[in-house]
């Protein structure tokens, strides 16, 4: 079954540990993570983001960014990131 | 603990009115002539700094102003626009302008209006709104496509951005937070945006630091990232954006292989950017001006301030000139590090509790001598030597924590010379404001409370004060007017003048006018000092018609009761066809205040030094009776009357002799005198105001209170409210 999580608005330095919290949760299931409400996308949520896409890639589970908001596709750009970027193994 | 992003912006607004501060000053250095390149670049680089860090707050607002101005600013400094005295006068205003920007960027106001008008006239100026500009500029929603020619240089992902690719240096800027970063309040995404704002930017996000997902620390950074930047940026301005993490990430800054032709120099991160390359005659002359431009403004801020610090001011001027002939060293570390080795940024709260406890301390020393003294020790006991000691370093103390409250006027001038410029464009005359002794330091309390009245002063001047150009040049003066606006200090107080060249007081209008407003009786002989004092009555104007300007029922009368109340005196002087000058006369700090410790009917008092002009012993012959309750005294040639401190203030019934008491003569601020009895003077010492005001209101007479060194608790009279509100007895009626 695929778990679906969706991010806070603010995901600065309070949000990293609780986001990083929810997703090991769902170790072992398929993840979907809904975007569209992210406001602000900081760096440390970012790199969250970033470890859990590589480890679930290398337990051969599934984990989606869907229906990203405009400032969080904007964040990436900022990041230097593109959305597919994201969550696929090659980073910029 | 307050939010750090909280501070982080509050500190960004600190430095927004300092960097506003410096935009003035160069301005007016323009304004006087001078065009030179490093002036025009403090003008643009406060602008541009204004506009960095408001970015990184997202005040998409300030920023779009000061992007159009720094685009105007850009054009004056490469020299494709001309300084005339037009493009001055809307530099002038677009300062302004990005003041309020500022202001209601903080306070959450309204956006100034007229902003678009002054931009246009601006842009009007440089020929049209620059549009290549805009790709720079990471706010800007608008990107011409057609002018990016996506050459391949360098490296793939290095797109040139236009034309100018070989005047344009390339910076990579390798950027890595550590821990500390986030946690202080930061982020890299408005440090990564920042620099994204300062040309054409690629970013490259490296993911090689990140541990796998079980064992990574969520709150710890593990991301790193390359910019290359291309574009008219400076090494400075890159590490303006680090200004306030500097210590908690590691940054190389690193001038690219081919980026503006420069020979590449890899491995010589944190050199500044290569200022003087022959091959690069446009940027040499920027680098070179960057340690100037970003020292000089900061060494003009600190210098009124770093004296505060210490006793010793004279080092200062000294320390704050060292930097400038460090030149191309200094620049790699101009971004900010200058300014906070300096100076330190304290919260007012906390120098207001050091002031109350260093009042504290002078009260128990008072104390303790007092105790010594009792106690009936030897004057050159060990312990008499040791407090007499203590006192001096007390006294020392003291002074120096009050000097840290005390700031330079020139903020204050500053916003006079704006008041200045929009009170002379309401009522269409020509003026210049002139500054004098912009460095004299006051009070904090004192220059905050004195802006209302100083700006109705020199509205005044402006609308009231000086002629039309016409009339002036009928009277063989220059069409220009000039106001005066200066500062000194003068034996322990600061005096401040408002001076203006115009026609002087008209006295016959005045007292005319005083008479039909039933302000002086028809046959009143006033000698023309008195005429002149008739404008500080309440509800005087001699606008014959009211302008929009000053005369809207806010009279002299205001300021001086503000002035007044801060414990100052104001006096006129004018002569007739030459001008007039207000002469404000303020103590150098609220916080302490020089005193004569008096006896009265059992109670101790202290009397303001400042408002005894002398004191003497009354003899039989100098006390005359006037009327049943009342007796003047007879003293050099003049009548002073006499109130009885004691029954003014209910500790007694008038006596029925003064005959061998003590009078103070005192003075008021229209120059009238009073002379009080007191009982026998103590001594003359400096006290610690304590307020009563918050505990008690308002009391007639009483300015506040004390703790003296027994502990004992005396009121400091306010001599002039006293008397206003005096009944004047001095006599039992039979």
């Amino acid at each position: 079954m695929t778990a679906r999580i969706a991010l806070a608005a603010r995901l600065d330095l309070p949000a990293a540990a609780p986001l990083a919290e929810e997703i090991r949760g769902q170790t072992g299931s398929d993840i979907e993570i809904d975007a569209s409400a992210v406001s602000h996308l900081g760096g440390l949520c970012l790199q969250v983001l970033i470890a859990a896409a590589v480890a679930w890639r290398e337990a051969g589970n599934a984990l989606t960014v869907s229906a990203m908001s405009e400032d969080f596709t904007a964040a990436l750009a900022v990041f230097g990131l593109t959305p597919e970027a994201l969550i696929s193994e090659k980073h910029a | 603990m307050s939010d750090p992003m909280a501070e982080i912006r509050a500190s960004f607004f600190v430095e927004c009115e300092e960097l506003l501060e410096s935009l003035q000053d160069a301005l007016n250095v323009i304004d006087e002539g001078a065009h030179d390149n490093e002036t025009i670049n403090v003008v643009f680089r406060a602008v541009h700094s204004i506009k960095g860090g408001a970015g990184a707050f997202g005040l998409t607002a300030l920023v779009n102003f000061a992007h159009r101005y720094e685009t105007v600013m850009d054009e004056v400094r490469s020299g494709k626009m001309e300084v005339t005295n037009e493009a001055t006068k809307l530099f002038f205003q677009a300062a302004d302008l990005l003041q309020d920007h500022v202001r209601a960027a903080r306070d959450g106001g309204d956006e100034p209006a007229g902003a678009e008008e002054v931009l246009c006239a601006l842009e009007a100026l440089m020929g049209g709104p620059k549009i290549e500009q805009d790709a720079e500029d990471e706010v800007s929603d608008f990107v011409p496509m057609g002018l990016s020619l996506d050459l391949d240089f360098g490296g793939d992902d290095a797109a040139g951005p236009d034309g100018g690719i070989d005047e344009e240096p390339a910076w990579s800027i390798r950027f890595r937070p550590q821990p500390g970063l986030y946690a202080s309040g930061n982020e890299a995404f408005h440090i990564l945006r920042a620099l994204q704002g300062l040309g054409e930017a690629t970013v490259e996000c490296d993911t090689s630091g990140l541990p796998a997902f079980g064992a990574l620390d969520p709150e710890a950074p593990a991301l790193a990232w390359t910019v290359t930047l291309r574009g008219d940026v400076d090494e400075a301005q890159i590490r303006e954006v680090f200004d306030f993490v500097e210590d908690v990430c590691t940054i190389e800054i690193e001038r690219l292989a081919g980026g503006g032709g420069a020979p590449a120099l890899p491995g010589l991160p944190g050199l500044p950017g290569l200022p003087d390359l022959p091959d690069l005659p446009d940027l040499s002359a920027l680098p070179a001006a960057g340690p100037e431009e970003d020292e000089a403004p900061a060494a003009q801020m600190e210098m009124p301030v770093a004296p505060a610090t210490g006793s010793a001011p004279a080092p200062a001027p000294a320390a704050a000139a060292a930097p400038a002939p460090q030149a191309p060293a200094a620049a790699a570390k101009s971004g900010g590090g200058e300014a906070a080795s300096a100076t330190v940024r304290v919260d007012l709260d906390r120098i207001d509790r050091l002031v109350n406890l260093v009042g504290e301390l002078v009260i128990n020393q008072a104390m303790l001598a007092q105790s010594v003294a009792e106690a009936g020790l030897p004057p050159n006991s060990s312990v008499m030597t040791g407090l007499e000691a203590f006192m001096m370093l007390t006294r020392d103390i003291q002074d120096s924590v009050m000097m840290i409250r005390a700031q330079p006027v020139k903020p204050l001038f500053q916003r006079m010379a704006r008041i200045v410029r929009e009170a002379s464009a309401a009522v269409n005359k020509e003026v210049r404001l002139k500054t004098e002794g912009e460095a004299t330091e006051v009070d904090k309390t004192v220059i905050e409370r004195l802006a209302d009245p100083l700006t109705h002063m020199i509205r005044n001047a402006v609308d009231h004060g000086l002629e039309s150009s016409e009339k002036r040049v009928a009277a063989g003066k220059p069409s220009e007017g000039v106001i005066t606006l200066s500062a000194q200090h003068r034996s322990g107080r600061v005096v401040i003048e408002v001076k203006d060249d115009g026609g002087g007081i008209n006295r016959e209008k005045v007292l005319e006018k005083a008479i039909s407003k039933g302000l002086v009786p028809e046959d009143a002989q006033l000698s023309d000092a008195e005429i002149d004092n008739l404008l500080f009555l309440p509800g005087f104007s001699t606008a014959a018609e009211v302008s929009n300007l000053s005369g809207r029922g806010v009279g002299m009368d205001v300021v001086k009761s503000a002035i007044t109340s801060l414990g100052g005196r104001i006096t006129i002087t004018s002569e007739a066809g030459v001008g007039t000058t207000f002469s404000i006369s303020l103590p150098l700090t609220l916080a302490v205040l020089d005193g004569m410790v008096v006896h009265v009917a059992g109670e101790t008092l202290v009397v303001p030094l400042s408002a005894i002009v002398e004191t003497a012993t009354l003899m039989e012959e100098d006390i005359r009776s006037l009327g049943p309750n009342t007796n003047v005294i007879h003293i050099r040639g003049g009548f002073v009357p006499l109130y009885d401190l004691g029954a003014e203030l209910g500790y007694r019934h008038p006596k029925d002799s003064y005959v061998g008491d003590i009078v103070l003569l005192t003075t008021q601020e229209d120059g009238s005198r009073a002379a009080l009895v007191v009982d026998a003077i103590h001594e003359q010492r400096q006290v610690v105001i304590k307020g009563l005001q918050q505990s008690y209101g308002h009391i007639p007479g009483v300015a506040a209170a004390t703790i003296l060194g027994d502990g004992q608790i005396a009121l400091i009279l306010d001599p002039p409210d006293l008397v206003r509100s005096a009944s004047g007895r001095t006599r039992n009626a039979a």
